[in-house]
């Protein structure tokens, strides 16, 4: 449905009744959609992401340009590293240093930030802390050292709303010279989970001087892996498969099931767990990664899903949602055995172990650092205030789905300020100054405030450091893994222990792409030497 | 059967700064000591559990229900295979005494309580733990004289119970310039 200003109508659920007072209501800032005065046809169609193995001082050329793509039948111009999707797959070993040459090529300025690598601080991405953003046409040279082995990604950090939506991601994988690093798989598989809001025209317009959906972050309608909206696998019975898991959403948090196949989280963000771990379920949110090892036991087929229980704010009711994101047809041939059995076993990783037991005796002091997440509106449609308000008797822990669009979709940066603020000072957001000394472990206590306007899980990321997540209310953790982003749930109070091991600037934020541009981060100094 | 199964009378007024327990202590006359505050979950998912006064001695009794959903999970949350939450819970109750006959016992149930699980006997302390894996729940404690942890469903009195946090969540169905449907109809499943 065409409305003012060049804006459509978000697509929302009829079964619920548009809020009196927002008919014809449209966002304050103007729709943005790639490339309006191109023809699509004189694009260069996007492929699907190549691995690049590169060594030690190698070289890899990255454009970033804009290309044709067709999701769920709609043909539309977005953007693309190297006219790929995800962009190239960056293979690299352990302690390397690869250089990436930038090229922007789109008319937005743009910058590669590398996600949970500890990079020399020149090279973090960050346009205005530790470099200019890349203007049209212009070059920027990258030196990216990968002290750790893991999955990793590079995305930009201008206006991430947009132009990771439209296809600016990709994977960076260290690898270790540890062959057994991880245990015995069959195969391992690659998925980037993704989504995108699209309508009967395409993808819906995003905001041009400031995000939409600044509420809740746009989740989309559509899910996609490895960019494809029917992504299918065909595997033996008994084949254990090691998924690489990366989230690349803009605010949905992901609930990955495997049907009945038996399932172990073995790695996160910057190593593997303590100890291998069953499980039913991966959550993962927005900038986080997980290793899972899957067995596939019975022949069929198995429908990897997002599975959920949605809200229906309407009825005030949870409901049962389910998406399929790859179709696996498991064969009756057999896998080799060996393998399939050493699934059984699992795995302690002693050199992690011993690695974070020092940092267990900081579990018990107080925090040096308390922070608690809020959200302020103002000038926000007045029915949009009434009906939220009414709501706020019970938020859940987490946000599985959209279930108010249009509320959403009409609150931008301009109404919505997300808050990180610090307890002892009262600084909020850009008025935090931390500095720290490398070699310090920072403990920090963040809590997510539930009595706020709208409260809402955060996926909380430091850039050049990895932390640990010592305890969620008051639960220790048992089973530690390097993060660099980690889930603070509504309500929730939340003990991270920060290894400040790399001196420069660094950004704090939430990685809900819509809540970082209206205002949750700040950034926060390590020095190399005592001042 | 209610008079045998009837509780000490009421405590009357209670001091919570009491550690210690009467001096000729039975299992049956342990007086709860100090309130469990907020040790197991964010105090934001915690709710009342409220007396049925249908028990002598409960007139005054009040209890809480502590609800974790982080759990030891390695992301933050605990989820049950159909993505529902999985709560911890940790049920506790004050200003009462233990029965000195048959067992206060802690379930839970579905808001339309077409699904029972037995939590488990209360303690001496009157504390019991359990998980749930309901997005919209109501905690139960009732009054029975059978111990056997295979019951299904309850067969004494109830004598508190409380609903999860997300009962309160709100709906507009039936209410007001929406109105298009019984809201007796939707609102409270699930
Ligand atoms: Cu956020």
């Amino acid at each position: 449905m065409m409305m003012s200003g060049g804006w459509r109508m978000v697509p929302m659920d009829m079964n619920m009744p548009m809020l009196p007072g927002l008919e014809g209501a449209v966002p304050v800032v103007g729709p943005f959609m790639p490339g309006t005065m191109i023809d699509p046809a004189t694009l260069p169609e996007a492929r699907p992401s190549l691995v690049v193995p590169l060594s030690n001082m190698d070289t890899l050329d990255i454009s970033v340009s804009m290309v044709r793509r067709t999701i769920a039948g709609h043909e539309m111009i977005m953007f693309g590293y190297n006219g790929q999707y995800p962009g190239p797959l960056i293979q690299a070993p352990q302690n390397a240093t690869i250089i990436v040459r930038v090229k922007n090529e789109i008319e937005m300025p743009t910058t590669i930030h590398w996600h949970g690598i500890r990079i020399d601080n020149r090279f973090d991405g960050v346009p205005g802390l530790t470099q200019e953003a890349i203007g049209r046409d212009e070059t920027f040279t990258y030196e990216v050292r990968v002290p750790d082995a893991g999955m990793y990604w590079y995305h930009p950090h201008v206006r991430e709303d947009v132009q990771q939506d439209l296809g600016l991601y990709g994977n960076l994988l260290v690898t270790s010279p540890d062959p057994n690093y991880y245990g015995p798989a069959h195969r391992e598989e690659i998925f980037v989970l993704d989504d995108i809001l699209i309508d009967d025209q395409g993808a819906l317009p995003w905001g041009e001087e400031s995000p939409t959906h600044a509420l809740m972050g746009r989740f989309g309608n559509v899910m996609m892996v490895n960019g494809k909206t029917d992504h299918q696998m065909e595997v033996r019975q008994g084949e254990v498969v090691r998924f690489h898991l990366t989230n690349v959403a803009n605010s949905r948090t992901f609930n990955v099931t495997f049907g009945n196949a038996a399932m172990k989280v073995v790695a996160s963000d910057v190593s593997r767990f303590e100890r291998e771990q069953l499980v039913t379920s991966i959550v993962i949110a927005p900038a986080e990664r997980y290793v899972v090892d899957v067995r596939f036991d019975k022949p069929g087929e198995v429908a990897i899903a997002n599975t959920i229980q949605a809200i229906n704010h309407f009825r005030g009711e949870f409901y049962p949602h389910v998406d399929t994101l790859s179709l696996v047809t498991v064969s009756d041939q057999n896998a080799d055995s060996e393998v399939s059995m050493a699934f059984e076993t699992l795995r302690e990783h002693s050199d992690v172990v011993r690695e974070v037991r020092p940092l267990r005796e900081h579990f018990g002091r107080e925090p040096d650092h308390e922070l608690v997440t809020t959200v302020r509106v103002q000038n926000l449609h007045q029915s949009i205030v009434l009906s939220m308000e009414s709501d706020t008797l019970y938020a859940a822990p987490m946000e599985w789905n959209d279930a108010m669009p249009m509320m959403n979709w009409l609150s931008t940066a301009d109404e919505v300020t997300w808050i990180l603020e610090d307890v002892t000072t009262g600084a909020q957001n850009d008025e935090i100054d931390w500095s720290f000394q490398v070699g310090d472990i920072v403990k920090m206590r963040i809590h997510n405030k539930p009595d706020s306007f709208h409260p809402m899980n955060h996926p909380i990321h430091i850039h050049g450091q990895r932390f640990l997540v010592a305890s969620i209310d008051g639960v220790e953790n048992q089973n530690l893994v390097w993060k660099d982003t980690a889930i603070l749930p509504v309500g929730s109070t939340m003990d991270v222990l920060v290894e400040m091991s790399n001196p420069g600037e660094w950004m704090m934020h939430c990685h809900i792409a819509e809540h970082l541009h209206a205002g949750m981060m700040f950034s926060f100094t390590v020095n190399d030497q005592a001042p | 059967m209610l008079q045998i199964l009837a509780l000490l009378g009421t405590i009357g007024a209670f001091d919570y700064s009491v550690t210690s327990s009467p001096a000729e202590t039975k299992a049956h006359e342990i007086i709860p000591t100090h309130i469990e505050l907020c040790t197991v979950g964010p105090q934001y998912y915690a709710f009342e559990l409220v007396t049925t006064k249908n028990i002598p001695g409960t007139g005054l009794a009040t209890g809480q229900v502590q609800a974790s959903v982080s759990g030891n999970s390695p992301f933050s949350v605990q989820l049950a295979p159909d993505g529902s939450y999985a709560y911890d819970l940790h049920v506790s109750l004050q200003r009462m005494r233990a029965p000195l006959q048959g067992n206060l016992v802690a379930w839970v149930t579905t808001t339309e309580i077409d699904r029972i699980e037995r939590m488990g006997t209360l303690d001496a302390n009157l504390q019991a733990s359990g998980r749930v894996s309901w997005n919209k729940y109501i905690v139960v404690v009732t009054l029975e004289s059978s111990d056997d942890p295979h019951q299904e469903q309850w067969a004494g009195p109830i004598v508190m119970r409380g609903m999860s946090r997300s009962g309160m969540m709100h709906t507009m169905v039936g209410h007001g310039a929406l109105q298009e449907e019984n809201c007796a109809a939707y609102g409270y499943g699930n």
